[in-house]
């Protein structure tokens, strides 16, 4: 770890330390983790480089998540829309799911990771699709569309408060400030 | 009054902006401009809809992609400019509540898509750039940075980092908000003409990084480095990190918990281990008698014979004076040995209730959880990366799904007389059968116990026979635990209960009651029986029994995690199916691990290095018990369903440990320093009529030096001294009063907040959209918006502050004199308002909705005045 710790300048390391949630040493290991991405001749300066989501979900932490797609589509900074991830996307990411971010800034990017459309709000499809992720996608545990059109009527009924027929962000921040689990199960430590 | 009423000026003054923090900061903090002492969870309270449109660099915003529909919005800017004053946590709330207006629902979505886009912001404009939107919105908002950069720089330098880390934002738009603050502290700083001014001119935008770390208060930097050091030194120790990472990546959360605990105990058993190795057993070393009994292994297992002489026992300490050094520095062996137990249990006292209320403080919510099928959205546990473990998760969500969904459908039973006769029968039944097993066990133990003592006392040989005797006790007690519950889980079974939450906390307290019975029987075998048996040195024999019973409820555990866990799995996978995949049970475990606690507290003061081996029994226990749910993993086990949940586990874990367990082994501790004689010829007290005596006559030492008077004066006056403990006792007695009004009042408060929710949520679903033709109706219900939101955030950052609820009523007041058209002109009437409000509120109409409570008050006042 001393190796890598001096490939982040001093400063910017307590930058990243003030902006993020995460101690020195765990954006040093973010830092061995990232590089490891990367090609080899890319390494020298990894603080720059960016990593195609394909090798970002290589990590063993994403790569069984079934929400991967959408948290990289979330952290990701990339201009040209493919989803890859910089050094300081990383460390976004990595800061939202730490042990010591706060449970507001938890769920507004939880809710974010769900809204699989982007559009703001949580309506049926996105509620269909996170179902769908959280009982996976084979066939047999598919449920019926009656199942999912009860089970999303309940969801609904019980969080949306203002009965328009979808939920939004203060809804759902809500909805997880009555679950006192969820600050320890939105987590992800390298 | 005043704080009231200031808080109602800045509340009116600022009602759009800002008006969820800054009339409770001012109003606490008055106009000095820190914004202190709020508290870390407390969301901050940032416009964060400021930082979108219109700042500098997201002028070539582009507004297209999933959002590009706003740009043909007709007038943009009349609904821009209200909503980008709002809480980050409101401004998507507005589309919701106003379903119906067409323009108000895009303006809440642009206003949210802002925050979403503000990521894109940085992709290059390759789409369309709206100038419409863009011109109109640009000087507000350009304002409303400013106002955050500027409530940003007044604050202190934690307070801003804190802020800065909590916004929903990418590094670059959170470092680009940094150096603008830092410019503008730079700035102010220049104003007031400090010192640094000088040096800091020409270089102050490059060097605003270096000028922000010099500027934090140096104490608090250096105890960071400190601090940073120190955790870098922890990381490298942190063999558990690793360990506990894997266990929750494949087991989930709940497992996990289980494990915590037990690394939990581990450490606290390191602690305790090293203060009484520390304090006790190496000043012993120096003055230590040699050892003359032979060593024939069977003594591992007893803990009898050769262990006798050593200082695994209380009998073997000295209760000499020791010095090495003729009138040096001498160390008193019976102070020693008294202080270095109390100080210990006063340590674990304070850690237990200082985690407990942590624990407590953190899901004081949870009770309140009623929804089921909405907690889907919080429910995955991004810890499993195991594909295994996640496949299992997403079976077990599967079949919880379909079962709660038939529970939905099922009709609500309704009993007949008779069967809710039969079925209360069946929980006395079955209640008694649990009691009478637990007394019945507490008789064999006892009687058991009786006569091995007497078999001990009477042959007093280092025979096998003799040692195999000993053996049968721990052995007896130890399977009584083990069978006991499986006893109880049929029961269980049996009695059908309505909810498999009733089955696990019935089964609970019935296990939990049958072990500390077995114990209490114990204590009082050895403080009432084997204290007065004639023995040479009954302490060390009581030292010795809770060294067996903790060797073999060890071993009774690995046999246990062997034949019951790990075996039984492969048959049920593999051999017959029908057993049925067996779980990790968790609330069993943990009650073994907190017997097992218990009997090293009783035993410390009779055998000061017990948790030296209880430190070894659970650091093997966390290692099989982390290699047997390793194989069920793998052969496809169930973890443990959805009945535990892990932020009340860790409580209850800790509650369980604190209230039956610590506290029965304080007042053991305390009967046996107090109450107790010591033996006459062996350990640091004998010949003293009890323990405490030791401490007496060192006061009575002390009384001889002048430059020690301050101690005796504090242990004659505090420490043994009635009226001391008569007034600290009151005081705290009012002081629990006190606090427990403020929860009451809180309480009612958050059923007001709901209430208040539900209400707003059912009319704003009973009135059918409606298009809002001129602008100041639009207006007002904008109004209306805002103190919904503002309600709404405030039921979010439930539990309220009582602040928070002060100023919920001042508003309500508010609310009140423009819908009733009041003319009261002046404002000062408001404090005295928003206070009968709250005692109408707290008071009277509990059961009337907040309007009416405050209307009413409102009425009261008027007479008054």
């Amino acid at each position: 770890m001393g190796g890598s710790a001096s490939l982040i300048p001093r400063d910017l390391l307590s930058e990243y330390q003030e902006l993020t949630f995460l101690s020195k040493q765990e954006i040093l290991l973010a830092y061995k983790r990232f590089s490891e991405l990367l090609p080899k001749e890319e390494r020298e300066n990894a603080c720059s480089a960016r990593v195609s989501k394909s090798q970002i979900l290589t990590l063993p932490e994403l790569r069984a998540n079934p929400f991967q797609h959408q948290i990289c589509h979330v952290f990701s900074t990339s201009e040209s829309g493919d989803d890859s991830m910089s050094f300081e996307d990383f460390l976004d990411m990595l800061s939202v799911f730490s042990d010591s971010a706060t449970s507001d800034i938890k769920s507004h990017y939880a809710f974010r990771i769900f809204d699989f459309d982007n559009d703001g709000i949580l309506d049926r499809k996105d509620l269909e699709q996170l179902v769908n992720c959280l009982t996976g996608q084979g066939e047999e545990s598919q449920l019926s569309s009656a199942e999912m059109e009860q089970l999303i009527q309940n969801i609904l009924e019980e969080s949306d408060i203002d009965k328009d027929g979808t939920i939004n962000l203060s809804e759902f921040q809500h909805v997880v400030s009555r679950s006192p689990d969820f600050a320890s199960s939105f987590k992800i430590v390298l | 009054m005043d704080f009231l009423f200031c808080c109602l000026h800045r509340g009116s003054s600022q009602r759009n902006r800002f008006s969820h923090q800054t009339p409770y900061d001012s109003s606490l903090h008055g106009s000095s401009g820190e914004h202190r002492g709020r508290e870390q969870n407390y969301p901050v309270a940032i416009p964060m809809a400021s930082l979108g449109p219109g700042s500098d660099y997201s002028q070539d915003l582009p507004r297209t992609g999933p959002y590009g529909n706003f740009t043909d919005e007709p007038e943009p800017e009349e609904t821009y400019t209200p909503y980008s004053t709002f809480h980050m946590l409101d401004y998507p709330y507005i589309h919701g509540i106003s379903s119906g207006s067409e323009e108000v629902k895009l303006s809440g979505h642009v206003c949210y898509s802002d925050s979403f886009i503000r990521r894109r912001n940085r992709r290059p404009p390759d789409e369309i750039f709206s100038t419409s939107s863009s011109m109109f919105e640009t000087d507000p908002v350009c304002n409303e940075e400013e106002d955050l950069v500027g409530s940003l720089a007044s604050m202190s330098t934690n307070e801003r980092i804190k802020a800065i880390q909590k916004m929903p934002e990418t590094m670059r738009k959170k470092r680009e908000i940094r150096n603008k603050v830092l410019k503008e502290i730079t700035k102010k700083s220049k104003h007031r003409g400090a010192q640094s001014t000088q040096c800091l001119q020409g270089a102050a935008v490059v060097s605003a990084r270096s000028f922000y770390s010099s500027l934090s208060s140096f104490p608090l930097q250096s105890f960071r480095r400190f601090g940073n050091t120190l955790s870098e030194c922890f990381h490298q120790l942190r063999l558990w990190h690793k360990t506990l990472k894997i266990i929750g990546a494949e087991f989930g959360t709940s497992v996990l918990s289980y494990f915590v605990f037990l690394k939990w105990l581990l450490n606290l058993n390191i602690f305790s281990f090293l203060i009484n190795f520390g304090f006790i057993t190496i000043p012993q070393f120096l003055a230590a008698e040699p050892n003359n009994l032979s060593f024939t292994g069977l003594e591992v297992f007893t803990g009898a014979g050769y262990f006798q002489q050593t200082v695994l026992y209380y009998g073997f300490y000295t209760n000499a004076t020791i010095s090495k050094v003729e009138n040096g520095p001498s160390y008193n062996m019976q102070l020693a040995y008294i202080f270095t137990v109390g100080i210990y249990f006063v340590i674990c006292f304070l850690i237990l209730l200082f985690s407990m209320a942590k624990f407590f403080s953190r899901n004081i919510n949870s009770q309140t959880f009623s929804v089921n099928a909405s907690k889907l959205l919080c429910t995955w546990d991004f810890n499993i990366t195991n594909e295994k473990a996640v496949k299992l998760q997403q079976k077990n969500l599967h079949t919880q799904i379909k079962e709660s969904l038939t529970e939905v459908n099922k009709e609500v039973q309704n009993f007949s007389v008779m069967e809710r006769v039969a079925r209360i029968a069946t929980h006395l039944l079955a209640w008694l059968a649990s009691l009478g097993t637990a007394v019945a066990a507490c008789a064999a133990v006892y009687f058991l116990s009786i006569n091995n003592l007497k078999l001990f006392m009477k042959g007093y040989r280092n025979d096998l026979e003799s040692q195999a005797v000993m053996l049968v006790l721990p052995v007896i007690v130890s399977l009584l635990n083990t069978l006991i519950p499986f006893f109880f889980s049929w029961l269980g079974h049996l009695e059908k209960f309505q909810t498999p939450g009733q089955h696990i906390y019935v089964t609970i307290t019935r296990n939990t009651i049958l072990k500390m019975s077995i114990v209490g029987i114990l204590c009082y075998y050895w403080l009432n029986i084997v204290a007065t048996s004639e023995s040479q040195c009954w302490e060390t024999l009581v030292g010795q029994d809770i060294y067996r019973l903790v060797l073999v409820d060890f071993i009774f555990c690995l046999l246990g995690s062997f034949f019951g866990e790990f075996l039984r799995r492969i048959i049920g996978t593999t051999v017959c199916m029908n057993l049925g995949l067996p779980e990790f049970d968790i609330g069993r475990n943990v009650l073994d691990l907190i017997y097992a606690q218990t009997l090293t507290w009783i035993g410390i003061l009779f055998s000061p290095l017990l948790p030296g081996i209880q430190m070894i029994a659970f650091f093997i226990v966390f290692f099989v018990k982390k290699v047997t749910n390793f194989v069920s993993l793998m052969r496809n086990c169930q973890p443990p369903r959805k009945v535990w949940r892990t932020a009340q586990m860790m409580t209850s874990f800790i509650f369980l440990l604190f209230c039956p367990s610590f506290l029965g082994v304080l007042s053991v501790i305390g009967v046996t320093v107090w109450r107790l004689k010591p033996s006459e010829e062996c350990g640091p007290f004998r010949g003293l009529s009890s323990m405490y005596a030791a401490v007496d006559e060192w006061i009575q030492i002390l009384q001889s030096y002048t430059a020690s008077k301050w101690v005796v004066w504090i242990y004659h006056n505090l420490i043994s001294s009635e009226l001391f403990f008569f007034i600290l006792s009151s005081v705290l007695l009012v002081v629990i009063y006190l606090y427990w009004q403020i929860i009451q009042g809180r309480k009612t408060m958050t059923e007001l907040l709901r209430k208040q929710i539900n209400n707003r949520s059912a009319s704003s679903s009973r009135q059918p959209a409606q298009e809002v033709p001129d602008y100041p109706e639009r207006a007002f219900e904008r109004n209306q918006n805002s103190s919904y939101n503002e309600l709404w955030s405030l039921a979010v950052a439930l539990p309220v502050d009582l602040v928070f609820a002060l100023r919920m009523v001042t508003q309500q007041c508010q609310e009140l004199q423009q819908h009733q058209h009041l003319t009261f002109g002046s404002r000062a009437i408001c404090p005295l308002v928003a206070t009968g409000a709250l005692e109408g509120l707290s008071s009277n109409s509990r059961g009337l909705s907040t309007q009416e409570g405050a209307g009413q008050a409102l009425d009261t006042n008027l007479h008054i005045l």
